[in-house]
C-alpha cells in the first residue's frame, strides 16, 4: 500500500505541474510577485521570532506591506484571469488602475507606521 | 552718635577670635579642679596644651562665679573636668549645662578616679560610658601590672591595647605602655559613636583591692576601657578618662615596666598618648570639612538645573583637613559619592589630585526622577562629612531619540523591496503580453 500512495502522491504532483504549466504567462507572473511578498514576511515573522519584537510598530509595519501587497496582487490575479467567468465584464485595465491605487494607499500608510 | 554706636557694633562679631567654623580649634579651656594642688602635679600637660595655643581658665569646681555661658553666649570653647570628687558645681554649671555645652558642638575632656562622685558618673553615663557601679572598685590586674619597687596591690596597671589609628594617636608609635589606676568603664556595643582607646588587658577586672572578691567581678577582660572617646554627631568630641593620676607629671615622667615582660622603658608612654590624644580631642587632627561642590556635563563648564538620562557627567569636591592652624588638603583614596533617590544609582570612588581635590565622571542612569549627589564619609577619627545636592533628570525629549532604530533594520528593508517589488512589477504587467 505504502508503494502505491506515494506514487498516487507523485502522480498528483505531476497532474498538478502539468496543469499549472497551461496557465497564461502574465497570471505566472503575478504568482511570482505573491510569493515574494509571503516569502519576504515569512522572514520578518522569523526575525521576530529570533530578536524579540522590540520595535514593533516596524514589524507590524514591515509585515502588513507584505501581507496588503500579496492580497492586492491576488485580488488582481482575480479580476485579469481571462476564466473568471464573474468578472467577465471588467476591463483588465481597469482592475489593474484599482491594484495600483490601493498600493499607493498601502504604501502610504506603511511608510506613516515604520516610524 | 548713634551711628558711632552702631559702628562699634557691627565691628564685634570681627573682635571675638575664638571657635568658629573657619577656626575649628579650640581656644578658650575652662578647667575646673577638685584643688589647685593639680595645677602643679599636673603641669606638664597643662604646659602641653598651653604651648600649643590653649588659653586655659582654672578655677575649683565649687567656684560660685562659674558660668560656661552668659546671656546665651559661650564663654568657653572646650572643658576639662579634673574633678573627680566633686558633689555639686558652683556657679551655673550642672550636668545639664554641661550636656547642653557639648550639644552645642564644644569639646570636653573628664577624669575620673577611684573616689568619682555620682555626678561624675552620670555625666559619663550620659555621654555613652558606663562606669563600674561599685564605687570602691578599681581595675585590677594581676598579669599585666605595672613592677614597681614595693609590691601592690596591683591597681596601677601598664596597659599597651592601644586603638589602631593614627588620626586618634598620631603617626608615631608608641613604644612604652602607659600607666593607669583608677576606675574602669564599659561601653554599650550598640553605640556606635563610643570608641575605646585604651583597653584593659584580658587578665584585667574591675572590684575592689581591699575586699576579697566574692561574686563574679561584672567588669573584666578587655571589655574593659580604661579611656575612651566619642565623637557625637555634631561632631564634639569627649574623652573619658578612668584615672586622674594617668595625667599627672608624676606618671609622665615615670619609668615603667610591664609585668612579665623584660623590657623596662625610661619613659611611660602617658605624655606621648596624652598629649596626641588631646590633640585630636581638639581638633587639631582629623577635622574635615568639604566646599565647593561642582557638577557638570562632560566638556560644559557651567552647571546646568537639569541633566538628562545617559548623559556623562562630571562631579568633583574639595575636601581640607584642619591641622591645628590652617586647612591642609585631605588625601584618602576612600571618599565615595552616591547619586541617589531612595537607594544609590551609582556609586563611585573619589580619585584625587593630592591638593584636595576630589573628582569622579559617570554616566546617568536610564532613571528620570529627581536625585542627589550624596558624599556620606564617616571614618574612624574623622569628622563625618554629609553632602547633598540636588539635581533633576529628564527623559528624552522627543526629538532627542534615535531616528532610525537598528534593530528594525530588516523591517525597514522589506517596507522598501515591497515598493520597488510593486514599480518592477508593473511594469513587467503592463509591457509583457
Amino acid at each position: 500500500m505504502a508503494r502505491s500512495s506515494s506514487k498516487d502522491a507523485q502522480d498528483l504532483f505531476r497532474a498538478l505541474w502539468s496543469a499549472y504549466a497551461a496557465t497564461p504567462t502574465n497570471l505566472k507572473i503575478i504568482d511570482l510577485y505573491v510569493l515574494f511578498a509571503v516569502f519576504t514576511a515569512l522572514i520578518q515573522v522569523v526575525y521576530m521570532a529570533l530578536v524579540g519584537s522590540f520595535p514593533f510598530n516596524s514589524f507590524l509595519s514591515g509585515v502588513l506591506s507584505c501581507v496588503g501587497t500579496a492580497v492586492l496582487a491576488v485580488c488582481l490575479r482575480i479580476q485579469v484571469n481571462k476564466e473568471n467567468k464573474e468578472f467577465k465584464d471588467l476591463a483588465p485595465e481597469r482592475a489593474f488602475a484599482d491594484f495600483v491605487l490601493c498600493n499607493l494607499v498601502l504604501h502610504l500608510v506603511i511608510m506613516n507606521f515604520l516610524g | 552718635m548713634s551711628k558711632l554706636i552702631l559702628l562699634f557694633l557691627a565691628l564685634i562679631p570681627l573682635l571675638c577670635s575664638s571657635f568658629s567654623p573657619e577656626t575649628p580649634s579650640d581656644r578658650r579651656v575652662l578647667v575646673l579642679l577638685d584643688d589647685f594642688a593639680l595645677k602643679s602635679s599636673h603641669s606638664l600637660f597643662f604646659n602641653s596644651l598651653k604651648s600649643r595655643g590653649f588659653d586655659l581658665h582654672f578655677h575649683l569646681a565649687d567656684d560660685p562665679k562659674i558660668a560656661l555661658q552668659r546671656y546665651g553666649q559661650y564663654l568657653f570653647d572646650a572643658l576639662i573636668l579634673f574633678s573627680p570628687t566633686i558633689e555639686r558645681f558652683g556657679g551655673s554649671v550642672d550636668a545639664a549645662a554641661i550636656l547642653d555645652f557639648v550639644d552645642s558642638g564644644h569639646d570636653l575632656v573628664v577624669a575620673a578616679d577611684s573616689n568619682a562622685s555620682d555626678l561624675i558618673r552620670e555625666i559619663a553615663t550620659e555621654c555613652g560610658v558606663d562606669f563600674d557601679e561599685d564605687p570602691a572598685a578599681l581595675v585590677v590586674d594581676h598579669s599585666g601590672y605595672a613592677v614597681s619597687a614595693t609590691e601592690g596591690d596591683h591597681t596601677l596597671i601598664a596597659s599597651d591595647d592601644f586603638i589602631k589609628s593614627d588620626v586618634i594617636l598620631g603617626s608615631k608609635k608608641i613604644e612604652a605602655p602607659v600607666l593607669f589606676q583608677g576606675i574602669g568603664h564599659s561601653l554599650n556595643p550598640t553605640n556606635s559613636l563610643v570608641l575605646k582607646v585604651l583597653s584593659a588587658s584580658p587578665s584585667a577586672f574591675s572590684a575592689n583591692p581591699k575586699s576579697k572578691v566574692t561574686t563574679p567581678p561584672s567588669l573584666t577582660g578587655s571589655s574593659i576601657s580604661l579611656v575612651s572617646v566619642i565623637q557625637a554627631r555634631n561632631n564634639a568630641r569627649i574623652l573619658i578618662s578612668g584615672s586622674l593620676s594617668m595625667f599627672s607629671n608624676r606618671f609622665f615622667r615615670s619609668g615603667v615596666q610591664k609585668a612579665g615582660s623584660p623590657i623596662k622603658h625610661e619613659k611611660s608612654g602617658n605624655e606621648q598618648f596624652l598629649n596626641e590624644l588631646s590633640k585630636w580631642v581638639f581638633h587639631e587632627r582629623g577635622h574635615l570639612k568639604a566646599v565647593n561642590v561642582q557638577h557638570h556635563k562632560v566638556g560644559e563648564a557651567n552647571e546646568p538645573a537639569i541633566y538628562r538620562i545617559n548623559d556623562n557627567l562630571e562631579y568633583s569636591v574639595e575636601v581640607y583637613e584642619w591641622s591645628g592652624s590652617a586647612w591642609e588638603p585631605y588625601v584618602a583614596d576612600d571618599v565615595q559619592v552616591q547619586f541617589y533617590m531612595m537607594s544609590p544609582y551609582v556609586l563611585k570612588t573619589l580619585s584625587t589630585d593630592g591638593k584636595g581635590r576630589y573628582f569622579t565622571s559617570f554616566k546617568v542612569p536610564d532613571v528620570y526622577g529627581v536625585f542627589q549627589f550624596k558624599v556620606e564619609y564617616e571614618k574612624l577619627g574623622y569628622t563625618s562629612l554629609s553632602l547633598a545636592k540636588q539635581i533633576p533628570v529628564r527623559p528624552f525629549r522627543h526629538n532627542e531619540y534615535e531616528r532610525f532604530i537598528p534593530a528594525a533594520y530588516p523591517y525597514y528593508g522589506a517596507a522598501f523591496s515591497m515598493m520597488a517589488g510593486f514599480f518592477v512589477f508593473t511594469a513587467v504587467h503592463l509591457y509583457s503580453k
